[in-house]
């Protein structure tokens, strides 16, 4: 309840605020019957069913993501039409996979160390002995994002060393009905691709064939 | 008293005699950075990283070397001299001597050179990396160096993941040839299983031929090497070291009582690992494997709710039965058989000997103890019980008399002399079955404890104790020394401190108990 001695509420004037009169407008017979108005309405919708009807049948109709640009407001009919996410928009995490399909990601957890929602959680674990990709060592046995968590600042990617993480998929968490349809597992992750829908990165860096592969079986001796 | 004093960086620095500059530097309290030295071993002097400098008496000129180096105007090397640094882990104090460790530009410019060449051939895996947190290359190299790296070659690969034994994994990329395990091995575990072979950027640590690394201190030489050259296959990838937090505690594995650090995880409450902390009156700077890998005792087989008569029950419901059982306690007070434990904290037993001896009048006392394991000369003693000599000590104290063992309770209540059991803890050391028999026999029995044992299943009622990792307690070694543990893990369950539960149990029987903190406990056995 706001009392005299509350001094963080500004004080009432005691000038009058300054006004103007608005004169009413004039109510002659075209006004008051609406059928004038009416007409310019329809007229006006009209106008643009044909301009959209000859449009579509002629395919000529404007890209509505280019009108953007242009002045005046354009109606895009989501979700058969979207507008072209910015380069670096941060959509929906994708983990990226090495040449043999194993994921990039050796679960160092330095993701859910910078990540301030604490939405990541990972599970390591070390390939058995005698698998091909004992070599990487450690892989995520569990990734789990919780979308809807997230708040989409990026850092896990940032704080990424090997590139595993990525958030250039181009896509914001569709509204799916229960909460737990937000949470995305290692699978999830793992299929989601870039907008070009390629899954794998430019850093060759231990993949196999790359010299800096960490394979076992290294010729001790070849250096 | 110390022999003498020399100064670092213009701090004064006591010594003893026989002391190296690091040494000396170490006990008070400067670092002078080093990878291979390590106070509980000898130095072998060849990371170069605790180089320093030594300023010549007054009146000398300084030790100096000739050397070549670039001058960009001649373009060319010039002959020129510069200062001699010495390693630290070698030079022995002596009485007046001056060394420059952070305040010489020639010792940066070597610390420097060092830590880059050591990381020359690394591979720079911290991702998969254990040690990543807690890696003197990763503190040295923001602290030292802070460059890139020049060389552009590929590094030299050597084996990763090789197994050493059941405990511990190598990976010769990131080593840096400290030698610390080797000397573990050698001047700890006495073991000589580990040597090196190959010189230079070809130099890998190995085991001896046909062995592998299983001696009993095997877990020191993965706690010393200061890179992620060793792992332990217990703790590796289970957690990142910069989640843990740490708490001071006393190994419960034997009777040696070593000081340890519980690392362990605040956010799932668990612990993950244990630690030796220094302490030179108990356990040095190391610990054995055994008590290394006891860390899981502090969630594993544990009581965590209350039960009666074998069902989970609530505490209150627990504590109401006990009193329903031990309504006739009071007719004969040499009928009560009390079992204090020699694995739980001197609070927890004075609490209990206390009570049987000024509320219930008991005179018969007894000890729950683990059954002896084998000990080896250097740390592990038979004794497999954390607080034996603290519970003996309360009972001369408290003058009640022999605190005897469980085969002798078993033989009087056999003898039918004993109808009411108060046990702290859970363990028998002697012939299970038959004790079993004949615990069932008796009218009341309230065991308190923290692990599933064999008194747990015969008693009547059981009240889950906290164990040592969740409550404050002083553990007595076999020495006479008396130390403190932290209780760092939140109590699993319904658990409970077991002097709580024991005063909880006393105000149930009809006593009014005058403690109500730990601190009451301590203060001494006169106070009642």
């Amino acid at each position: 309840m706001a009392t005299d001695n509350m001094t963080w509420t500004k004080a009432a004037s005691k000038t009058p605020v300054p006004t103007h009169t608005i004169a009413r407008p004039s109510r002659t017979l075209g006004v008051q019957s609406y059928v004038p108005e009416l007409l310019k309405g329809t007229a006006l919708t009209m106008r643009h069913f044909f301009t959209n009807a000859k449009e579509r049948l002629l395919g000529q109709k404007r890209d509505p993501v280019l009108d953007n640009f242009e002045g005046g407001i354009t109606t895009i009919e989501y979700p058969e039409e979207r507008r072209i996410y910015p380069e670096r928009f941060r959509g929906l995490h994708r983990l990226t996979v090495r040449a043999d399909d194993s994921p990039r990601c050796v679960a160092c957890l330095c993701c859910s160390t910078a990540c301030p929602a604490q939405c990541i959680h990972i599970e390591p674990a070390e390939y058995a002995d005698g698998d091909e990709r004992r070599g990487y060592e450690r892989f995520p046995a569990a990734f789990v994002i919780d979308e809807l968590r997230c708040v989409f600042c990026g850092f896990c990617v940032e704080a990424c060393p090997c590139d595993a993480i990525r958030m250039d998929t181009g896509l914001h968490p569709v509204p799916y009905d229960s909460r737990d349809q937000f949470i995305y597992d290692k699978t999830q992750l793992l299929a989601l691709t870039a907008p070009d829908g390629t899954r794998r990165t430019d850093n060759a860096r231990h993949e196999p064939g790359d010299p800096t592969h960490p394979g076992l079986s290294r010729d001790h001796d070849a250096h | 008293m110390s022999d003498g004093t020399i100064t670092i960086d213009g701090r004064p620095v006591p010594f003893d005699k026989g002391d190296t500059i690091i040494k000396a530097a170490y006990e008070a309290g400067i670092e002078i950075p080093h990878y291979c030295w390590h106070p509980g071993l000898s130095a072998p002097a060849n990371c170069r990283m605790c180089l320093v400098e030594i300023e010549p008496p007054p009146g000398r000129d300084p030790l100096t070397l000739d050397i070549l180096r670039w001058d960009a105007e001649k373009n060319d090397y010039v002959p020129t001299k510069k200062v001699k640094l010495l390693p630290a882990c070698q030079q022995a104090c002596s009485e007046g001597l001056s060394v420059k460790s952070d305040t010489s530009a020639e010792v940066d410019t070597a610390r420097h050179a060092v830590q880059e060449f050591l990381l020359l051939n690394h591979p720079v895996d911290c991702p998969i990396c254990d040690q990543a947190g807690e890696c003197k290359l990763q503190d040295y190299w923001l602290e030292h160096q802070s460059s890139k790296k020049r060389m552009s070659e590929e590094p030299v690969h050597k084996p990763k993941g090789v197994v050493f034994g059941e405990t511990i994994i190598y990976d010769a990329e990131r080593c840096i040839m400290c030698t610390r395990c080797i000397r573990v091995s050698d001047e700890v575990a006495k073991d000589p299983v580990l040597d090196m072979r190959e010189r230079g950027n070809r130099n890998e640590i190995v085991l001896s031929p046909g062995r592998t690394l299983d001696h009993n201190y095997s877990l020191m030489t993965e706690h010393v090497c200061p890179v992620g050259a060793l792992t332990s296959s217990h703790f590796r990838f289970k957690a990142r070291v910069w989640f843990l937090r740490s708490g001071d505690t006393v190994c419960q594995g034997c009777a040696t009582g070593c000081s340890a650090h519980l690392d362990y995880d605040p956010r799932d409450n668990t612990a993950y690992r244990y630690r030796p902390r220094d302490n030179k009156a108990v356990n040095g700077y190391w610990m054995c494997d055994v008590g290394m890998l006891s860390y899981p005792e502090a969630h594993e087989a544990r009581i965590e709710r209350a039960r009666v008569h074998g069902k989970d029950a609530e505490l209150v419901d627990a504590i109401a039965q006990a009193k329903k059982l031990f309504s006739s306690h009071a007719s004969d007070p040499s009928r009560i058989a009390i079992v204090l434990g020699a694995r739980h904290s001197n609070e927890d037993n004075q609490a209990l000997a206390r009570v049987a001896k000024i509320y219930l009048g008991a005179t018969h006392f007894y000890l729950s103890r683990r059954k002896d394991g084998h000990a080896d000369d250097i740390l592990m003693v038979a004794d497999r019980n954390s607080n034996a000599a603290g519970v003996h000590e309360i009972a001369r104290n408290l003058g009640l008399g022999d605190v005897r063992s469980l085969a002798d309770l078993v033989r009087d209540i056999a003898a039918l002399r004993i109808d009411f059991v108060i046990s702290l803890g859970a363990d028998i050391d002697g012939d299970e079955s038959e004790a079993m028999d004949q615990l069932r026999r008796v009218k009341g029995f309230v065991a308190i404890a923290a692990h599933e044992g064999p008194l747990a299943k015969a008693a009547h009622v059981v009240l889950p104790a906290a164990s040592w990792a969740e409550s404050p307690g002083t553990y007595v070694n076999r020495n006479g020394i008396a130390q403190i543990t932290e209780g760092v893990l939140k109590p699993r369950g319904d658990a409970h401190p077991a002097w709580q539960l024991v005063i909880a149990l006393t105000r149930a029987l009809g006593y009014e108990v005058g403690w109500k903190k730990r601190g009451d406990l301590q203060a001494g056995e006169a106070a009642q």
